[in-house]
């Protein structure tokens, strides 16, 4: 009962393939949706989600916290919608938003240029020259916002466990291809993955719930242990004290919840 | 044939008074008062300089030195510990059924050898029990301590006034008394006494407010263990365990429950203390774990494992005195400072489990491997106290109390139960002097290095050795200058002509009195041709009079003088007007006990 995420450039037929993945495995699709959760959950414009995932960050924001907001706003809704399993993802940034689970299955598409350019110049109807100055201008933007905010290279072959050129490669063959894959033992949904996606929820749902109140933390949940690094420093770690102080929704179901203020915070914290 | 009041009985009289009024007031300490009368009394020239120090080198003196070496020792080698298991197993947890059973113990040891030998014996078990059960020391030592004072009664060997009881009677040609003779009233005297404390134990005795110990550093350990928010709790794995399961790991259970396993049993009868991160739990094992109870409740709910009412596998390595819970602080210039635990590989390198860091207001459990430490944080620490006696030693983490780690040689057990055994051989079954006997044992245990002669030394309580020491020359005084015998004949020859039953007790009265002040041996000395005489003068049964001397010298309760009670008094925190609260009842019990039961079985009327 993998879940899968589907990333692609723009027009590289992505969202026809995810569908398709879906409808084969009996699985939801889901994209928008995620961006509709987010907003509808945390009283937040889609645009803004919208932005936040797409566009790089400008100079200013990256002494800001918010658009970190906006993506842990995100990664909460996405992790709500695929905590049971059975999903296909083909929204922005999938194989980044579920980091360490173990039954994510991610697949990159990829078309080539030819392909993109035509069908961006069907759907826009504008010049050849207009559609790939476009599609360039809009990978260079994914290519920037992922390296701001994850470090990586959307490009890295790394990030995924397959990538499919559809050039040559049917969308037909490459459905078969992520299904088989997502057969395949690896991405069986054992106790473990279980508890590390429960956990992820639950990192997600304190670092959106807390970030608003007290400004940029990192946080990791571990068995419904919580951690939350202060990068603040001592002040913003009093913040958070007063925030977790009251008995909240959010910190139900938390075996333990400890605030750090100093030390290296792990590469896996939100 | 009375003598004449002298100026230096006066004088004596005056010294008891002194002693009295000091061990009631308590304007100075008990064993203080002892070393005045110590000074005094040569200085007023009514004992020698060498009878003055003679307490310090008397047998009972002698024997108790040597009977706490051989308790340490056998502290030392855990042989306590198992000892008093099979006590705490079969009374339980109740207070009551640990001073009964524990009193009807040393009750009958003390019925064959000096009470002295056996309330000591038992000290370092009830201290144990009082601080592993955390029953205050104080309701149990003094009940017990009574016990072994009454026991004493139950056979004619039991204590030195019934020893020499026969031997005071020949002069009198009187027909000597049998080795049970005395039996039924010893018997109706320990239980009355321990039932006395049963019944009224909270009435006349301190309740102390939490688990007594001798070693104050334990103490402190024990108060802090609140603020480490866990406790010890025992674990059993069901034959099932592993079946169906991804491994169980020791690393699982931290990061996952936040508890720290402790120790882990290993078929068919290992130990393993300390396990590593990657140990795995196997089926039908025991698991001594750290953490809070509803933590550990939810992992033994979880894992489906038994959790215990209390470590019985693990019971001997969870004693205060071998492992414990310690909290230290990083000290400046600590090497530890900026580093984290995993990067020193803290655990492995120290032998110790790092259990949580305080940092100010913050406790942190969770992945603390991971913390970088700065000056100041506290770290709480669970293992061999030995160990952290290592750590204390260097600079990385000064401990918040001080450590008075004692190193423990349970390899020793075996040799330590052999001095014990042959010293009480000795006593028993050769007949040597229990001074000789018991120093004998002390000396084996310190050759064979179950303790060093150091440790020995700081096992010494020198408060009980001068407290005894120096009431054994204000007895002495007071029957060399004829104080004692002036007194008898007062009270004897005031009295008349009475019935028989009066007579016996009122010197069941005098007898107690005397025994207060000076030693029991004395007073019977000095006590037993005296009432013989008033006895036959009576009409009254010579024998009798005499038997209730032998018996009344024991009835030593209200002052801490006795040998026992004086032993007893450090470690209970006892003051004297503890002593004289219960011990009132109790020598009031012991005379109406001791007359009717020769009432009863010898027709004294």
């Amino acid at each position: 009962m993998a879940i899968i995420t589907i990333s692609r450039g723009s027009f590289s037929h992505g969202a026809e393939v995810a569908e398709r993945v879906a409808e084969r495995l009996g699985y939801q699709c889901i994209s928008r949706e995620v961006l509709l959760d987010a907003s509808e959950r945390f009283h937040i414009p889609e645009m803004k989600l919208v932005q936040a995932i797409h566009d790089s960050p400008n100079i200013l924001q990256r002494f800001q916290f918010g658009k970190q907001a906006y993506i842990a706003y995100i990664q909460w809704a996405l992790a709500q919608r695929v905590r049971s399993g059975r999903a296909v993802y083909h929204g922005f940034a999938g194989h980044l938003l579920l980091p360490r689970i173990p039954h994510v299955l991610r697949v990159r598409i990829l078309a080539s240029m030819e392909q993109r350019v035509a069908a961006k110049m069907a759907q826009a109807r504008i010049s050849e020259r207009e559609a790939l100055a476009v599609i360039n201008k809009d990978d260079e933007e994914r290519r920037k916002w992922s390296k701001a905010l994850y470090g990586v290279d959307p490009r890295d072959s790394s990030l995924y466990d397959l990538m499919i050129r559809l050039d040559r490669l049917t969308t037909n063959e490459a459905v078969e291809l992520i299904c088989l894959a997502a057969s395949s033992p690896a991405f069986e949904v054992t106790e473990a993955a279980r508890q590390r996606m429960d956990d992820l929820a639950k990192a997600c749902e304190v670092k959106a719930w807390l970030l608003d109140q007290v400004g940029d933390i990192a946080v990791t949940c571990e068995f419904g242990n919580v951690l939350i690094y202060a990068k603040g420093g001592d002040k913003q770690a009093e913040r958070i004290r007063k925030a977790i102080s009251s008995p909240r929704e959010e910190l139900a179901d938390l075996a333990n919840i400890e605030i750090r203020t100093a030390g290296p915070i792990p590469d896996h914290a939100l | 044939m009375a003598e004449q009041l002298t100026f230096d009985m006066i004088l004596v009289m005056i010294m008891i008074a002194v002693a009295v009024f000091l061990f009631v007031v308590e304007w100075i300490r008990v064993d203080v008062v002892a070393i005045l009368m110590m000074v005094t009394l040569p200085l007023l020239g009514l004992v020698t300089p060498t009878q003055a120090f003679i307490g310090l080198s008397s047998n009972a003196v002698v024997s108790i030195i040597a009977v706490i070496i051989i308790g340490a020792g056998l502290d030392k080698t855990a042989v306590i510990n198992r000892l008093t298991a099979p006590i705490v197993s079969f009374a339980g947890k109740s207070a009551n059924r640990i001073i009964i059973f524990i009193s009807l113990t040393v009750a009958f040891i003390s019925s064959f050898m000096q009470n002295i030998g056996a309330a000591a014996l038992v000290l370092p078990a009830i201290q144990r029990i009082s601080k592993s059960l955390k029953i205050p020391i104080e309701r149990l030592l003094m009940p017990i301590g009574f016990s072994a004072i009454l026991g004493g009664t139950v056979t004619l060997v039991g204590s030195s006034p019934l020893i020499l009881l026969n031997d005071l009677l020949i002069p009198f040609k009187l027909e000597p008394f049998g080795l049970f003779d005395v039996t039924p009233i010893g018997i109706a005297l320990v239980a009355s006494g321990i039932g006395c404390f049963i019944l009224l134990g909270r009435f006349i005795l301190p309740q102390g407010e939490g688990a007594g110990s001798v070693t104050e550093s334990l103490e402190t350990t024990a108060a802090e263990a609140p603020r480490v928010t866990g406790e010890m709790f025992e674990l059993h794995t069901p034959e099932t365990f592993t079946h169906y399961r991804e491994p169980v790991t020791v690393d699982l259970l931290r990061r996952r429950y936040l508890v720290n396993v402790l120790g882990l049993t290993e078929p068919p009868d290992y130990k393993v203390l300390a396990p590593a991160s990657a140990a795995v739990i196997r089926s039908d094992v025991d698991l001594l774990v750290y953490g809070r109870h509803s933590e550990v409740e939810r992992l033994a709910a979880e894992l489906e494992l038994e959790l215990k009412a209390e470590p019985q596998v693990f019971r001997d390595d969870v004693t205060e005195s071998v492992s414990g819970v310690v909290e230290a602080v990083v000290a400046p210039r600590s090497p530890l400072i900026g580093k984290t635990l995993k990067q020193q590989d803290f655990s492995r390198r120290f032998g110790v489990t790092p259990l949580a860091i305080y940092r100010e207001s913050d406790i942190y459990r969770a992945e603390i491997g991971d913390v970088l430490l700065k000056m100041g944080d506290g770290l709480v620490l669970q293992g061999p106290l030995e160990r952290m006696q290592y750590l204390s030693e260097g600079r990385y983490l000064l401990f918040a109390t001080p450590l008075d780690v004692e190193r423990m040689h349970p390899e020793k057990a075996l040799l330590a139960a052999f001095w014990l055994v042959l010293a009480l051989t000795m006593v028993m079954g050769f007949h040597i002097q229990l001074s000789v006997s018991l120093m004998t044992g002390a000396l084996g245990m310190i050759i064979t290095r179950v303790l060093t002669i150091d440790e020995a030394y700081q096992s010494v309580d020198w408060r009980t050795i001068f407290l005894l020491g120096g009431l054994i020359p204000l007895g002495i005084a007071t029957e060399k200058t004829g104080t004692a015998a002036w007194i008898a004949h007062a009270v004897l020859n005031a009295t008349g002509v009475v019935p028989p039953i009066v007579l016996l007790t009122i010197i069941a009265l005098l007898s107690t009195v005397f025994t207060l002040v000076i030693s029991n041996v004395g007073a019977t000395v000095l006590l037993v041709p005296l009432v013989v005489n008033m006895a036959l003068a009576a009409h009254a049964d010579p024998r009798m009079a005499a038997l209730v001397v032998g018996l009344a010298t024991s009835n030593s309760f209200i002052l801490p003088t006795h040998q026992v009670n004086a032993l007893y008094m450090g470690p209970g925190h006892y003051r004297s007007v503890d002593f004289m609260k219960a011990g009132i009842l109790i020598s009031i019990i012991f005379i109406v006990v001791t007359i009717g039961m020769i009432w009863l079985f010898y027709g004294v009327s």
